[in-house]
């Protein structure tokens, strides 16, 4: 064991820690005083960390023991996450400020929060996966309670640790009982176990339909999903915003190279638990969200749809299902930030308002805002040329490809179902009638980021080449 | 995969002594204890609830945050016990590990105290 | 040179129907006037070039489609015949254009017309230059679409609407049965090419093929499908109903498509196709019975309307009939003569006929018309020679012409062609009469027009009067000059490979009984001077036989109740089962099942889905409980299967 190698792994990780540490000692010290400062800090560490991600080693290196991996898949969701993490925390500045939210904590629990995602998304072994799983969602549970006044935030807090301490016991379990019928955590130690013998026991079965589960948890797969709608309407819409992209990419990676790797011999055992689940939710997804009226509730079903999609790629259980998946995250980050950026747009007279109706003739009143929502919804019902488009796209090739035909149909016929509900809003916001104005000045913050990934969304199809290159070498590592 | 089993015996042997035991103590009570109750002594402790009421009803959020911020220094003891017995197995590697554990509960009490959770009023 | 002749329309007609609106008026006018008189004047040489020099040839422009053992290329064919055509459609059409400028000058819509003027014209060109049947559909489906947009131009009238629907619907069961004949020809030949298909046709006749347990004939069951499609383009007996009411469009589109040009297309469909025709003798003995039926049925209505236009275009569809009828004895050079004679003085008429309209503020009722020659009288005397012509008057074109038609159908020597013989005589009798009692009744005698519109009368302008007199050239010398080449000594070399006659009945109906050449003459003459005794020298008398022969004068007036019988078999059974269909198969069953009851169900599936999200956090935990022990045990037990 050589310690340098170990540290070497997990420099971004050991800066953020320390640095998220630095963070809380400054704010304790100095107050709320401090919350506008430590939240840049925040950002800016974010970035550096994603840099010392980019920077670290080339090629598959496992540290402490087999513990903890940084592979090229690794990487990009890293990347990714710390992406939609950053962009979630800049948008939430104006917000806090706004709305009177001080607690200098809430970046640094975000801090924390990225901390353990990397932590899930490098985990070899299925209690480093733990630690990290947790140190996420403890973080999570805080950040979605951060209003501590406010009745539905600590409800949505409280549900959220509930059912999370639910699933991390289910999860715990199944892992139990993977380690009782195999004799290891490691995932390196498990892959080589059932590659011998492929017909494994019953329990190690058992157990992976438990960790399946625990995992659907965090990414919100029918029937694991029903915090998600409740959680997001009484979180605070920036807390929303992170909650949609940053844990769904992390555990999403994790729940893939989990799948992939330790499991990676037992496609034909958890296949159908997959293809039942992302069947469910992508049906769910894009049914219950016809009838919703708050906006927010409508993007728990949305990324629960969304998260059936990029099952899809999962069940495909290839090579090209997981570059679908990577590049499905990446396209998903960009518009989630760019429609939660045009949501916290939606305030009038210093007042959030989060109902559909209340977006009625938007194009007249506020034509820019208008306009890169509806790119937003396009491209979030799949529409070409939009970002979207490409997302479903290369899911449902690699369904094709694996031959799982009933659920691209599926999959399609409740694309068409969603479009409608995305297309509504652009109704809504075209064809009727304006309600009153918004105010104007979202912020700086928002219309930049509205702006950016308005045109990220618009001309992904310039820039698809290198993603999928990259998401390409990113999946190649799983097999 | 006997021989994997058979090394948590001692946790089950200690399982049942600890069933047993604390399944005597109460025995024991209940068998032999004097109870004369009256109203003051079937009222809750001034921390907790009714003992049967319902359950949705306010409480005073000080006695869980005590609790858990005892739980956590608890653990850490818990933590300090193997880690001492087994310092001459895990070298340095251990002994600094268990330092940065401690150096970041350190942080968390400083935050704790600065925070004022370790005042009553 | 024969590609700008085709083309030339087609620029014209684009770019006055694009840029219309932006160029302004005059300039529309003039790009598409411009283009058309260049065209006639080029396809007047190619009639000399092609017809009587003998340089006939094929373009092959571009593949067109070629799918599978389809294989069709986009070729301008340009033999007499097609030169014929061309020359026709391009002289008739560039005659019209220039009228139009002057007819429509109170138009606000002149860049449309012209355009829709211009690219009929291109489509019409193309279905007589075409080189194989796709492309002869394509210019037919073409000319009927612009047919449709001309006749319903004034869109403003409730009228114009349902005549240009009622026009293509009836169209539309011509093409059908042409569409099924064009499927035919690929089914039993391989090719739609024109050539490939003639020179296997002799291979084919005579061949059956089994149809609900029948055995037909192939090439008759084609020939008769195909002539359907003439028929519903040519208004023949029976799919006539749309080309009077097609009156509704401004009367240029009547002089030009529902006189000169496109009515013909079933003509020279058949005449092009009188190497398949040849080769089905049933066929053209029912062309001939239509034919005859049609000159003679036609006729009679004409003699009773009073809508001027009407009974010009009731004289349009009984001389069409002349042209079917002579096809069907095989006479097919003295369809094409008599086609392009009919061309000239048709136009002439319905051009004139506007000039009154024009001059009389829109009035078309000849009733309250009347002693209008005082007042126009280069119209007046251009309608006498286009009625010269049309009655057969010796030495004007129609003269020439119709003689040889009949002659023929007596030369054919058959029960049919005896029939259509004096049909055609009973119906020349009747077009003298009613040309006779247009021109009575508009331009002599006392006027019965109110004094306003009788002073306010006036001549039509330079620009519409140009054109009458060029046709009027053509409606007296056309058929005198053209007579030897196109049924004289020349007609063989001048018609030449492009129209096929197995045995030569124009040279047998020279030989005719010397009774049967003068008789068209007698029955002419004496329906003229029958008019002018009804009309001028006893007024009181057409009402008196009217009253006398009622019931008999009431079914023709009101056009042998042929739209009152259709729209008691076939439109109101239509209404009421697309009603039915709509409401209870399309409504109830369709929508209700499909987009309505799916969109219904979704909503439900919605409600339901949202209906489990309770807010409770131990249902929601044990919603994922559930879940979980369904999952292990689909794994365990399989029992999903």
């Amino acid at each position: 064991m050589n310690i340098a190698v170990d540290i070497s792994a997990i420099w971004p990780e050991l800066f953020m820690a320390v640095a998220a540490m630095v963070m809380l000692m400054y704010g304790a010290f100095r107050g709320e005083g401090a919350t506008r400062f430590v939240t840049w800090a925040g950002v800016l560490v974010l970035v550096v960390a994603a840099l010392l991600v980019l920077a670290g080693p080339a090629g598959k290196t496992t540290a402490f023991n087999g513990q903890f991996v940084v592979d090229a898949f690794a990487v990009f969701a890293k990347v990714l996450l710390i992406a939609g993490a950053a962009l979630a925390l800049i948008l939430a500045q104006p917000y806090n400020m706004r709305e009177d939210i001080k607690q200098f904590e809430y970046p640094i629990l975000i801090v924390f929060a990225v901390l353990g995602m990397m932590m899930m998304v490098s985990a070899n072994d299925l209690l480093s996966l733990y630690v990290g799983l947790e140190l996420q969602s403890l973080a999570l549970y805080v950040v979605a309670a951060i209003r501590r006044d406010n009745l539905r935030s600590s409800e949505a807090g409280l549900k959220y640790f509930v059912l999370g301490a639910l699933s991390s016991g289910i999860l715990l379990y199944g892992m139990s009982l993977i380690y009782g019928f195999a004799g290891t955590t490691s995932f390196d130690g498990l892959a080589a176990a059932f590659a011998t013998d492929s017909d494994a026991p019953v329990g190690v079965i058992v157990g992976l339909v438990f960790i399946a589960a625990g995992l659907a948890f965090k990414v919100s797969a029918v029937p694991f999903h029903m915090w998600t709608p409740d959680v997001y309407e009484g979180a605070p819409t920036p807390v929303t915003a992170f909650f949609a992209v940053a844990p769904k990419i992390a555990a999403m990676a994790l729940f893939v190279r989990v799948m992939l790797e330790p499991f990676g011999d037992l496609v034909a055992e958890w296949q159908q638990v997959i293809w039942f689940i992302s069947l469910a939710s992508m049906i769910l997804g894009s049914f219950a969200a016809i009838v919703q009226t708050n906006i927010k509730r409508l993007m728990a079903y949305s990324s629960i749809g969304h998260m059936g999609f990029v099952l899809v790629g999962l069940a495909a259980g290839n090579e090209t299902g997981v570059q679908g998946i990577l590049l499905y995250l990446t396209i998903y980050v960009f518009m989630n930030i760019g429609t939660f950026a045009c949501i916290l747009a939606m305030r009038r007279q210093g007042r959030m308002v989060e109902d559909i109706d209340q977006l009625a003739g938007l194009s007249k009143t506020n034509p820019y805002l208008a306009a890169a929502l509806a790119v937003f919804m396009f491209s979030m019902a799949g529409i070409p040329p939009l970002a979207g488009f490409f997302a479903k796209f290369y899911v449902f090739l690699a369904a094709i490809e694996a031959g799982l035909y009933v659920l691209t149909v599926v999959g399609l016929l409740t694309s068409v179902v969603g479009a409608y509900y995305y297309l509504r809003i652009v109704k809504l916001m075209y064809f009727d009638e304006p309600a009153e104005a918004f105010d104007r000045a979202p912020g700086r913050e928002i219309t930049v980021i509205v702006t950016v990934t308005g045109l990220i969304t618009m001309f992904f199809f310039i820039g698809l080449a290198p993603v999928l290159d990259g998401a390409e070498a990113a999946a190649a590592v799983l097999f | 995969m006997e021989e994997l089993l058979l090394e948590y015996l001692p946790i089950l042997i200690f399982l049942g002594l600890a069933v047993g035991l604390s399944g005597l103590m109460v025995m024991a009570s209940v068998v032999v204890g004097a109870r004369k109750p009256d109203p003051e002594k079937n009222s809750a402790y001034e921390c907790g609830f009714d003992a049967f009421d319902d359950a949705r009803m306010k409480f005073d959020v000080r006695f869980y945050l005590v609790a858990i911020l005892f739980i956590i220094f608890d653990l850490e003891v818990a933590f300090l016990f193997p880690w001492a017995i087994t310092l001459s197995d895990i070298g340095v590697f251990g002994f600094w590990s268990m330092i940065v554990f401690l150096g970041i509960l350190t942080v968390g009490f400083v935050y704790e105290w600065r925070k004022g959770a370790l005042e009553w009023e | 040179m024969i590609e700008l002749a085709v083309f030339l329309p087609l620029a014209g007609g684009l770019i006055a129907g694009i840029f219309g609106v932006r160029m302004g008026d005059r300039a529309a006018q003039l790009v598409t006037v411009i283009p058309m008189l260049i065209a006639a004047i080029l396809s007047s040489y190619l009639l000399w070039h092609v017809g009587i020099q003998g340089n006939e040839r094929t373009i092959e422009l571009f593949t067109w489609i070629d799918s599978g053992t389809l294989e069709l290329s986009w070729a301008l064919r340009v033999d007499t015949l097609t030169a014929v055509m061309m020359f026709v459609v391009n002289v008739v059409s560039s005659m019209v254009h220039v009228y139009s400028v002057g007819y429509m000058s109170h138009d606000p819509h002149k860049p449309r017309f012209m355009a829709y003027l211009s690219l009929f014209t291109f489509f019409m060109l193309a279905l007589v230059t075409a080189d194989n049947f796709v492309q002869m559909f394509f210019g037919w489906e073409g000319v009927g679409l612009m047919s449709y947009l001309l006749i319903g131009f004034w869109s403003g009238r409730p009228s114009a609407n349902a005549a240009a629907i009622k026009a293509f619907v009836v169209n539309r069961v011509g093409d059908f049965g042409f569409m099924l004949g064009i499927f035919g020809v690929f089914f039993a030949f391989g090719t739609l090419d024109f050539d490939t298909v003639f020179a296997a046709v002799p291979e084919v006749a005579g061949r059956t093929f089994s149809f609900l347990s029948m055995e037909l004939d192939i090439v008759t069951t084609l020939c008769f499908l195909l002539f359907i499609g003439a028929m519903g383009k040519s208004a023949q007996i029976g799919l006539h109903t749309w080309l009077p009411d097609a009156m509704e469009g401004p009367t240029p589109v009547s002089a030009l498509i529902h006189a000169a040009t496109m009515v013909t297309a079933g003509v020279f469909m058949v005449v092009r196709l009188s190497p398949m025709f040849e080769f089905a003798p049933i066929a053209l003995t029912f062309i001939v019975f239509i034919g005859g039926s049609t000159a003679f049925f036609a006729a009679t209505i004409g003699l009773t309307q009073f809508d001027i236009k009407r009974v010009i275009a009731y004289s349009t569809c009984s001389q069409l009939g002349y042209m079917f009828f002579a096809v069907g004895v095989g006479a097919y050079p003295a369809a094409i003569f008599h086609l392009m004679t009919h061309a000239f003085f048709k136009a002439l008429l319905f051009l004139g006929a506007g000039s009154v309209i024009h001059g009389m503020d829109d009035e078309q009722d000849m009733r309250k018309m009347g002693g209008l020659f005082s007042k126009m009288k280069v119209t007046a005397s251009l309608m006498w020679i286009g009625s010269l012509a049309l009655a057969g008057v010796p030495f004007f074109a129609g003269f020439w012409s119709k003689d040889v038609i009949l002659e023929s159908a007596f030369a054919a020597h058959t029960g049919m062609g005896l029939y259509a013989f004096w049909a055609g005589i009973a119906a020349a009798l009747m077009t003298a009469f009613y040309s006779w009692r247009l021109l009575f009744l508009t331009f002599h005698g006392r006027t019965r027009a109110d004094d306003h519109t009788f002073d306010h009368a006036h001549e039509s302008p330079p620009v519409m009067i140009l054109p009458l007199v060029v046709l009027a050239l053509g409606a007296i010398f056309s058929g005198w000059l053209a007579a030897d080449y196109f049924v004289g000594h020349h007609l063989d070399e001048f018609w030449r490979s492009s129209i096929l006659m197995t045995h030569n009945i124009i040279e047998e109906a020279h030989h005719v009984p010397k009774w049967v050449k003068f008789l068209p003459i007698v029955v002419g003459a004496v329906g003229i001077v029958l008019a002018w005794v009804m009309y001028i020298a006893k007024p009181g008398w057409p009402a008196k036989f009217v009253a006398m022969v009622r019931p008999i004068h009431s079914f023709v007036f009101n056009k042998w109740f042929f739209d009152e019988l259709y729209d008691r078999i076939f439109v109101r059974p239509s209404f009421v089962l697309g009603r039915g269909l709509w409401k209870s198969g399309d409504g109830a069953v369709i929508d209700g099942v499909g987009p309505d009851g799916i969109a219904a169900a979704a909503k439900d599936i919605a409600g339901r889905a949202s209906r489990m999200q309770s807010g409770f956090v131990y249902h929601y935990a044990f919603a994922m409980l559930i879940g979980l022990v369904l999952l292990a045990s689909w794994f365990l037990f399989g029992f999903f299967g």
